[in-house]
C-alpha cells in the first residue's frame, strides 16, 4: 500500500513539470505579450501610450528577455510557494485570488453535492424499475441538461429567476453585499443565487452518473447471488442495498478525480455568463491579456489539485472496493 | 446804518432798533456757534463713523477666511463628523472663492444634498472613469465646447504662448492639506524632471518644437508657463477626458521620493509593496487618473474608499471640493457613488431590471428595445443622447498595404470614391439603426461650426451606374464567367474587410455592403478578428480594407487642432505606416508619399504656427475640402443614438446631450457632482 502511494506521489512530478510547460508555451503563443494587449485596448479609449514609456515597462517586467528563461523564472517562484505577480491588477497573484477562491468552493461543492443527491436515487430508481415511465421521464431530463449547452441554460434559468423570482441579474449576491462581512443577509442573498450555477453545472454532470450508476446496478441485479438472495426469502430493499449497492458504488468514488476539472472548467463558462465572483472570468481575462504568471500559477494550482483529486480517489476506491486492493496482490 | 437825514426817531424806538440789532446779532452769534457747533459735532459724528467703519472693516478683513460672499451649506453626510470634531465645517473646508455653479440652463433645477448614484462597469480599471464623470480639471469644456476655468480661479494667455495660472486661495486637497504652486512645481521639477521616473524627460505634451517651458512661480497661488511659440494643444489637454497632469499632491508623494523620504523608510516601503525600486513605487502610487489608491488626495468631487481588488467600489465625497451651488450649498449634490463590477453582456441587463441609477457606458443602440420595454416596470427611463463621432462606423482602405497591385488600386481617389458610391446608407440606416442616423461620410457633424453639408455628401449617394462607370474608365475589366472585376494582374477583386472585436454591429453592416459591392463587381469577405490582431494586420500592411469608427471629434471648432485629418499616429487605419513615421520621428514606418496627404501634414504644420483664428478657420477649411475629396475613409453612418438609463428621480440629467470621449469626457460636462435626487427618490437609494 505505502509503496503504491510512494509511486504515485513520484510520477505525479514529472506529470506537472510536463503540464507547467504545456501551459507556459501555449499562454505565451500568441504574438505580443501583457504590454501589446495593454496598449491595443488603451488605444481603443483614446488613450495613448508613448514607444518609450513602453520600452521603460518592456524593462521593468522583463518581456525583453528569451522565453526559456522567463519559464525558469517562473517555475523557481513557483516551488517556493511565490505564485508571481499579476499586472493586470498590479497585486501578487495569491491577493488577487485568494478573495475569489472561497465563492468557487462553494460553487463547486454546491454542484458536487447536487450531482450525488440528483442522481444517487435517480440512478438506483432507474435501475430497479427498468424501462417503466418513471425510468424514460427521468433519463430524459437528465439527457435534455446534457444536451443544452451551458451557457443557454443559464441565461434562460436567470431570466426566470428574475421574472418569478425577483432575483437580480448576475453575480452570486446582490450587489450591496459584495466585499462585506458575512452576515446572515449575505447568505440568504448567496443562495438566491446560487441554484442556477448549481443546476445549470449539474445537470450535465447529473445525466453522466444516473448512466453510470444504472448501468452498474443493473449488472449486479442480474447476478447469481442475487437471486440467491431473493430466493432464500431476503427483504427486497436489503437484498438491493446490503450487496449489489456497494458494488455498484465505484463510479461514484472513481469519479471523483473526474468531476473535479470538469465542475472547475464548466463551471468557468457558467461563472462567465452569470459574471459570477468566481475564479473562471478572472482567469479568462489573465488569458485574454496574456497576464502570464496569474494565468499560468493559477493553472498550475487547478493541475495540482486534479492530480491530488485523482489520486485520492484512486485510494478512496482501493479503501471502498477490496477487489482492488487484492487485485493487485491475486495479479501477481 | 443809521440814515443821518432821517427824522430822529424816539429814543425807544432807537433803543427798540438797537435792542433787535442787538438781538439779532446775538442771535447770529449763536446761530453761528450753533452751526459752528453743530459742524463741530457732524464732524465728530463722521469721524466717529469712519472709524468705525474702518475697524468693522478690519474686524471683516481679519476673518475673512471665515466669511464669504454666499453662506456655505454643509452636507448632512459629514454632519456627525463635523459635531464630533473630526471634521472642520464647511466654510473652513471650501477654498475662499469657490466656483458657484448657476444652474440656469433650460431642464436644471437647484437641487439638495443626499443619495447614492449607483453604475456598472466591466473592470477594476474602470475606477478610472470616475475621474472622466467627476471631471474636475484645471480648465474645463464647458457645455458649448469653450473653455472655462475650474480648479483655477483664472487664466490669461498671452500670444497664444504664455499662460499665467491663478489657483483659489484656500483650496484644500480631500485630505485637507492646501493645494498651492509647490504641487505643480513638484511636478515639474521632482517627477517630470527626474531621470528615474521620466526616463526620457518630462512629456511630450510639455514640449513645443522640442522646446521645454519657462515655469515661473509667481507666489503660492501663481504660476506662469511661457514658450517661445504658441501652444494651442496646452489647454485641451488639461480639459481633456483623460487629462495631461501638471501637478501632484505634493505633501503625500514626498514620502515615496529618494529626494525627501529618508531612505531606510523609502526601501522598507518598497519591498512591502514588492515593487522594483522607488520610482516603480512613486508611479504606483502617484496615479491622480485612476483611481487605484484609497490614501491618495485628489480634487475631484467624489474619492475612493474601496482598496483593490474588489467587486464594488465605493466612491464618497471630496469634503474640500471647491464648488458651490447659488444657494451655497456644497456640490456634489449626491454623496456617494458605487461602482459595482459585471460580465459586459449583462450590463443592458441589469439595467433593464433596475440595477443601476445611472448608465451610458456598456449600453448599446442594439439595447435600447429592452431598456424601453422595461422602463415602467423598473422605474427608470431611457434617454437618447448623440455619439458624436464623425462617423459611428467607416470603412478605411489600408493606403498602406503590402500587395503592390492592390496599394496602387486603393490609393486612386477614382477608386474609393467608386466604392463609396456603391454603399446603401439609406438601407443601412433603416435596418441597423431604425433610421435614426445621420447618413455620410467621415466628417464633422452638423453642430459643428465649420459644418458644410457638402462634406457629408460628398460621394455619399447610393449610384451603382456611376459606380461602374468609374470603375470601367479605370481599366478595371470585369470576368466573363461571374462579372467580378479582376485587378490589373488579372486576379479577381475580392476583397477581406476585416473588423476587430466582438459586436455583430459591424458584421451586419458589412453583409448589407456585400450585396451592393456585389453589382459593381467586387466580392467582399468579411473576417472577424480580436482587436489586437485586427490592429496588428493593418499596422503590418497585410489588411486591404477595415472597418472601425471615425473622427473621434465630430464637433470640432476651429481652436481645435486637426490632428485627426493628417497622418499623425499608428492608429489611423487607412495609413498606419505613414503615421508610424510621424510618431516615432522617422525611427518606423514609411515617409509619406501621397501629395494630397503631404498636404495635410503642411497643413497641420501651418495650424500650429496660425496666430489667428482666421487663419486656423481657413486650415480647417482646406484640409476638409482635401478629406472630403479624397475620400480617404468611406464614412458609412453617424449620429448613432446612445440609450442613458437614468432612474427616476434623479435630476438634471439632459434629456438631449452629447455622448462624447474628448471634449466632452461623458457625464463630465453636464456635470454629474450637480445631479440630485427627489426627497422621495431618496430614501429608495439609501443602501
Amino acid at each position: 500500500m505505502l509503496g503504491y502511494l510512494a509511486h504515485r506521489l513520484l510520477v505525479m512530478i514529472p506529470t506537472l513539470l510536463v503540464i507547467s510547460v504545456f501551459v507556459f508555451v501555449i499562454i505565451q503563443l500568441p504574438p505580443g505579450d501583457y504590454l501589446t494587449t495593454l496598449v491595443t485596448e488603451l488605444q481603443a479609449q483614446g488613450e495613448t501610450m508613448s514607444q518609450e514609456r513602453l520600452e521603460y515597462y518592456r524593462k521593468e517586467f522583463g518581456f525583453g528577455e528569451p522565453v526559456v528563461k522567463q519559464y525558469f523564472v517562473w517555475l523557481f517562484g513557483l516551488l517556493q510557494g511565490n505564485l508571481g505577480y499579476s499586472f493586470e491588477h498590479e497585486l501578487p497573484v495569491a491577493d488577487v485570488v485568494g478573495d475569489r477562491a472561497l465563492l468557487t468552493v462553494i460553487v463547486s461543492l454546491g454542484t458536487i453535492i447536487f450531482v450525488y443527491v440528483v442522481s444517487f436515487p435517480i440512478g438506483v430508481y432507474s435501475a430497479v424499475r427498468q424501462y417503466s415511465p418513471g425510468d424514460y421521464a427521468l433519463t430524459f431530463v437528465g439527457f435534455i441538461g446534457l444536451a443544452t449547452p451551458n451557457f443557454l441554460l443559464a441565461l434562460v434559468l436567470m431570466y426566470l429567476a428574475n421574472e418569478y423570482f425577483g432575483t437580480s441579474i448576475g453575480g452570486l449576491m446582490d450587489d450591496q453585499f459584495k466585499d462585506q462581512p458575512m452576515s446572515w443577509a449575505k447568505m440568504v442573498s448567496i443562495l438566491e443565487h446560487l441554484w442556477v450555477p448549481v443546476i445549470v453545472i449539474g445537470t450535465s454532470g447529473t445525466a453522466g452518473m444516473i448512466r453510470r450508476l444504472r448501468a452498474n446496478l443493473l449488472d449486479e441485479l442480474h447476478k447469481q447471488y442475487v437471486v440467491t438472495a431473493r430466493a432464500k426469502g431476503v427483504p427486497a430493499g436489503k437484498a438491493l442495498i446490503k450487496y449489489p449497492l456497494r458494488m455498484a458504488l465505484n463510479p461514484f468514488i472513481a469519479d471523483i478525480g473526474n468531476i473535479l476539472p470538469e465542475i472547475i472548467s464548466g463551471s468557468a463558462i457558467v461563472s462567465i455568463v452569470l459574471s459570477l465572483e468566481t475564479t473562471g472570468p478572472m482567469l479568462l481575462r489573465a488569458l485574454q491579456s496574456q497576464d502570464m504568471y496569474l494565468a499560468g500559477s493559477f493553472l498550475m494550482f487547478l493541475a495540482l489539485l486534479t492530480v491530488l483529486g485523482t489520486l485520492i480517489s484512486d485510494l478512496a476506491l482501493a479503501a471502498l472496493d477490496p477487489r482492488i486492493r487484492l487485485g493487485a496482490d491475486l495479479a501477481k | 446804518m443809521i440814515n443821518q437825514y432821517a427824522p430822529a426817531r424816539s429814543n425807544r424806538a432807537q433803543t427798540n432798533r438797537a435792542q433787535t440789532i442787538r438781538a439779532q446779532t446775538n442771535r447770529a452769534q449763536t446761530n453761528r456757534a450753533q452751526t459752528a457747533a453743530a459742524q463741530r459735532r457732524s464732524t465728530l459724528l463722521a469721524a466717529a463713523a469712519g472709524l468705525g467703519l474702518l475697524a468693522g472693516a478690519l474686524v471683516w478683513g481679519l476673518t475673512a477666511n471665515r466669511a464669504h460672499a454666499l453662506d456655505i451649506v454643509d452636507t448632512p453626510f459629514f454632519a456627525d463628523a463635523v459635531a464630533a470634531g473630526t471634521l472642520a465645517p464647511v466654510a473652513d473646508r471650501a477654498p475662499r472663492e469657490p466656483l458657484v455653479v448657476k444652474l440656469d440652463r433650460p431642464g436644471q433645477k437647484v437641487g439638495q444634498h443626499g443619495g447614492d448614484i449607483r453604475t456598472l462597469m466591466t473592470d477594476a480599471k474602470d475606477t478610472r472613469q470616475m475621474t472622466v464623470y467627476g471631471y474636475a480639471r484645471l480648465v474645463k469644456y464647458d457645455r458649448d465646447f469653450e473653455l472655462v476655468p475650474d480648479i483655477l480661479k483664472s487664466v490669461d494667455v498671452e500670444d497664444g504662448r504664455s499662460f499665467t495660472f491663478t489657483l483659489r486661495r484656500g483650496h484644500r486637497w480631500s485630505d485637507g492639506a492646501p493645494f498651492t504652486t509647490e504641487d505643480f512645481r513638484y511636478w515639474w521639477e521632482d517627477m517630470a524632471h527626474n531621470e528615474e521616473l521620466y526616463p526620457v524627460g518630462p512629456p511630450a505634451f510639455m514640449k513645443v518644437r522640442d522646446a521645454y517651458p519657462q515655469v515661473e512661480i509667481l507666489d503660492e497661488v501663481t504660476i506662469r508657463y511661457t514658450w517661445d511659440f504658441p501652444n494651442p494643444d496646452f489647454l485641451p489637454g488639461l480639459a481633456g477626458a483623460s487629462p495631461n497632469y501638471i501637478y501632484a499632491p505634493a505633501h503625500y508623494m514626498k514620502q515615496f521620493h529618494v529626494k525627501y523620504a529618508d531612505p531606510a523608510e523609502l526601501q522598507a516601503l518598497v519591498e512591502k509593496e514588492g515593487q522594483r525600486n522607488w520610482s516603480a513605487l512613486h508611479t504606483r502610487r502617484g496615479r491622480l487618473y485612476r483611481n487605484d489608491n484609497v490614501e491618495l488626495p485628489v480634487l475631484q468631487p467624489w474619492k475612493v474608499e474601496t482598496p483593490s481588488p474588489s467587486d464594488r467600489f465605493v466612491f464618497s465625497r471630496n469634503p474640500y471640493y471647491h464648488k458651490v451651488d447659488v444657494n451655497g450649498l456644497q456640490l456634489p449634490y449626491v454623496d456617494r457613488v458605487i461602482v459595482n463590477l459585471t460580465e459586459k453582456k449583462l450590463v443592458a441587463g441589469k439595467a433593464a431590471t433596475g440595477d443601476l441609477d445611472l448608465q451610458g457606458r456598456y449600453l448599446r443602440f442594439d439595447d435600447f428595445t429592452l431598456l424601453k420595454q422595461n422602463e415602467k416596470n423598473h422605474g427608470y427611463k431611457t434617454l437618447l443622447w448623440r455619439i458624436a463621432k464623425g462617423a459611428h462606423l467607416a470603412l478605411f482602405p489600408n493606403l498602406n498595404n503590402k500587395d503592390p497591385v492592390w496599394r496602387e488600386v486603393l490609393r486612386d481617389a477614382e477608386f474609393r470614391r467608386a466604392l463609396s458610391l456603391a454603399v446603401n446608407r439609406y438601407e443601412i440606416n433603416r435596418v441597423v439603426y431604425f433610421g435614426l442616423a445621420l447618413e455620410g461620410q467621415n466628417t464633422l457633424l452638423p453642430g459643428s461650426p465649420l459644418y458644410k453639408p457638402e462634406y457629408r455628401e460628398a460621394w455619399s449617394d447610393f449610384n451603382i451606374r456611376k459606380a461602374n462607370a468609374i470603375l470601367d474608365r479605370l481599366g478595371l475589366k470585369r470576368r466573363r464567367m461571374d462579372g467580378l472585376r479582376m485587378l490589373p494582374n488579372g486576379e479577381p477583386m475580392e476583397i477581406i474587410v476585416e473588423t476587430g472585436g466582438t459586436s455583430t454591429e459591424e458584421t451586419d453592416v458589412l453583409q448589407l455592403i456585400t450585396d451592393s459591392w456585389r453589382e459593381i463587381g467586387i466580392k467582399m469577405f468579411i473576417k472577424p478578428l480580436s482587436l489586437d490582431n485586427m490592429r496588428r494586420r493593418v499596422f503590418a500592411g497585410e489588411t486591404l480594407i477595415s472597418i472601425s469608427s471615425g473622427w473621434e471629434n465630430g464637433l470640432a471648432t476651429a481652436a481645435m487642432s486637426p490632428t485627426e485629418q493628417a497622418p499623425i499616429s499608428q492608429v489611423q487605419l487607412q495609413w498606419p505606416m505613414w503615421g508610424q513615421y510621424h510618431e516615432t520621428n522617422g525611427k518606423a514606418g514609411e515617409p509619406v508619399d501621397m501629395p494630397e496627404a503631404q498636404e495635410l501634414l503642411d497643413l497641420l504644420d501651418t495650424w500650429y504656427r496660425a496666430k489667428t483664428d482666421a487663419e486656423k478657420r481657413q486650415i480647417w477649411t482646406r484640409m476638409l475640402e482635401i478629406q472630403s475629396e479624397n475620400v480617404f475613409s468611406i464614412g458609412l453612418v453617424a449620429g448613432v443614438l446612445q440609450p442613458i438609463v437614468v432612474r427616476d428621480g434623479l435630476n438634471n440629467v439632459p434629456e438631449e446631450g452629447l455622448w462624447n470621449w474628448d471634449p466632452g469626457a461623458h457625464f463630465g460636462i453636464y456635470g454629474m457632482d450637480t445631479f440630485w435626487w427627489d426627497r422621495d427618490a431618496l430614501k429608495l437609494t439609501q443602501q
